[in-house]
């Protein structure tokens, strides 16, 4: 198994209508071992900014440590939270100033921009951005999570029908999957409101 | 093999000893190791390290009590990462009253223990008599100590019910054969040694016994990724086997370890701080 899998995740985000949706599963594991059913992928930047990290949780948490520390730079600086596209290029710009020494990781950036357009991205572990308008996919259940996706995904879809087609779609991938699940995170981010929620999955 | 020290040594006399070398021997030379005759000696080192790592990714586990031998295992097959299925039978019916456990390859122990019945049948046509669990296990051992270092993958517990009462044997693809009373196969089996042994006594009743069967191999499928799916209980008995329970893991995880709704009080609690 590569070094990408050595703990597992499964990390997937969508857009909906003025509205997304970024889920996690909860598994730490170490290969086929799992040490903890509640380890945190999923980390807020500011009220309609959130970042998924998949990878090797080591590089997850200082990754989100020092993004963390960069977005309150910004704040400070100009007085108002970071856009969800130039959040994006400072991360992509941060995982190239690593190039031959990455943090292996892939984020998955969710955020709500101007006239609160949705707006995701992911990155490989060398900082090339995807956008996508529908949805995007990273971690050890990918391909699962990729076939799911495509599936179920539905355009300009309300709060709670998003909530559930992302549930739905995290937790059939990662049944497929032996390094991610045991459970599932899930955060839906409207212009109004923040909702967190946990989800009951299959914990083998 | 001994490594070349020559290098090291003086050549110089050492004065004062002159041609007395003896006092010297044991002293001037540096210690040396007999090492493994081979040309690739860190790649002989790996391969003996992978050796001895449990490669087979499932949980089955088979004990002795008094009532007679329970059979149990979990129902995943993975390939790497990936999940294959969630439904794969790993205990083997060999005939109405031994039963085999899958480790290792799928394919493998499907046909070995198949193999197996067909010769188990043979005996039986040959002899007027069932052949012993110790007999059976044994063919099996001979076939695959035949067929060593040619890549099969079987780690296998023949457990049956013959003249001399309940019998339980390992047998693997190295064509290792153990007799015993507990053992578990696979990389959950750790894990369900754990609850196994901790739970054990020779005194259970059946429903005792399948319960403990099942708890293993839920705690089993919890920690270990590469085990899961249903918890199959088989009993062998005078009689022969009996299939008692095949229970979804995950279902089982919230029957033993239910979800408490959380009130409105906590969520506003936890909005507060």
């Amino acid at each position: 198994m590569s070094i990408f899998e050595y703990n597992g995740s499964a990390v997937v985000a969508m857009v909906g209508k003025n509205c997304f949706a970024i889920a996690s599963d909860r598994r730490l594991g170490v290969q086929l071992q799992t040490i903890a059913t509640d380890f945190q992928r999923i980390s807020k930047i500011h009220d309609h900014l959130f970042i998924g990290l998949s990878g090797l949780a080591t590089d997850v948490q200082t990754l989100y440590q020092r993004l963390v520390f960069r977005h309150k730079l910004y704040q400070l600086r100009e007085e108002r939270d970071m856009k969800p596209e130039t959040f994006a290029s400072l991360v992509s710009a941060i995982l190239y100033e690593k190039r031959f020494g990455p943090f292996l990781c892939q984020p998955v950036i969710a955020g709500l921009g101007d006239d609160n357009k949705p707006f995701i991205c992911t990155m490989d572990s060398i900082g090339a951005k995807e956008l996508a308008k529908d949805f995007v996919v990273s971690g050890t259940a990918s391909e699962s999570l990729y076939g799911a996706c495509e599936a179920m995904f539905k355009p300009d879809m309300e709060a709670e029908e998003l909530f559930e087609t992302i549930s739905q779609a995290l937790l059939s991938s990662v049944d497929r999957d032996c390094l991610s699940g045991w459970g599932g995170h899930v955060y839906v981010v409207t212009p109004k409101e923040v909702k967190e929620r946990i989800l009951k999955g299959r914990m083998d | 093999m001994k490594l070349d020290t020559s290098g090291l040594e003086t050549t110089m006399p050492v004065i004062g000893f002159g041609s007395n070398s003896e006092m010297l021997d044991g002293f001037s030379s540096a210690p040396s190791f007999d090492l493994p005759r081979t040309t690739d000696f860190d790649g002989f080192q790996k391969k003996a390290v992978e050796m001895v790592k449990p490669a087979k990714g499932t949980t089955t586990l088979a004990f002795i009590f008094k009532e007679g031998v329970m059979v149990a295992a979990d129902s995943r097959a993975s390939m790497g990462g990936y999940i294959s299925s969630q439904s794969v039978k790993k205990i083997i019916e060999i005939n109405p009253y031994m039963l085999g456990t899958m480790a290792g390859g799928a394919a493998d122990c499907q046909f070995w223990h198949r193999n197996l019945g067909i010769k188990c049948r043979l005996h039986e046509l040959a002899n007027k008599r069932r052949i012993s669990v110790s007999g059976a296990s044994k063919l099996l051992a001979n076939m695959l100590y035949s067929y060593r270092g040619m890549g099969l993958s079987v780690g296998t517990m023949i457990a049956g019910w013959d003249e001399t009462g309940p019998g339980l044997y390992y047998v693997d693809n190295e064509g290792g054969r153990l007799k015993g009373d507990r053992f578990s196969v696979g990389s959950g089996s750790p894990y369900a040694y754990g609850v196994l042994d901790s739970g054990y006594k020779f005194d259970m009743s059946v429903e005792e016994a399948s319960e403990l069967a099942r708890r293993s191999i839920y705690h089993a499928t919890f920690r270990d990724g590469a085990s899961g799916g249903v918890a199959s209980v088989y009993h062998v008995g005078p009689q022969g086997w009996t299939k008692l329970s095949g229970d979804d893991v995950g279902e089982l995880h919230y029957h033993y370890y239910p979800v408490a709704p959380i009130t409105a009080e906590h969520v506003m609690e936890e909005a507060a701080e």
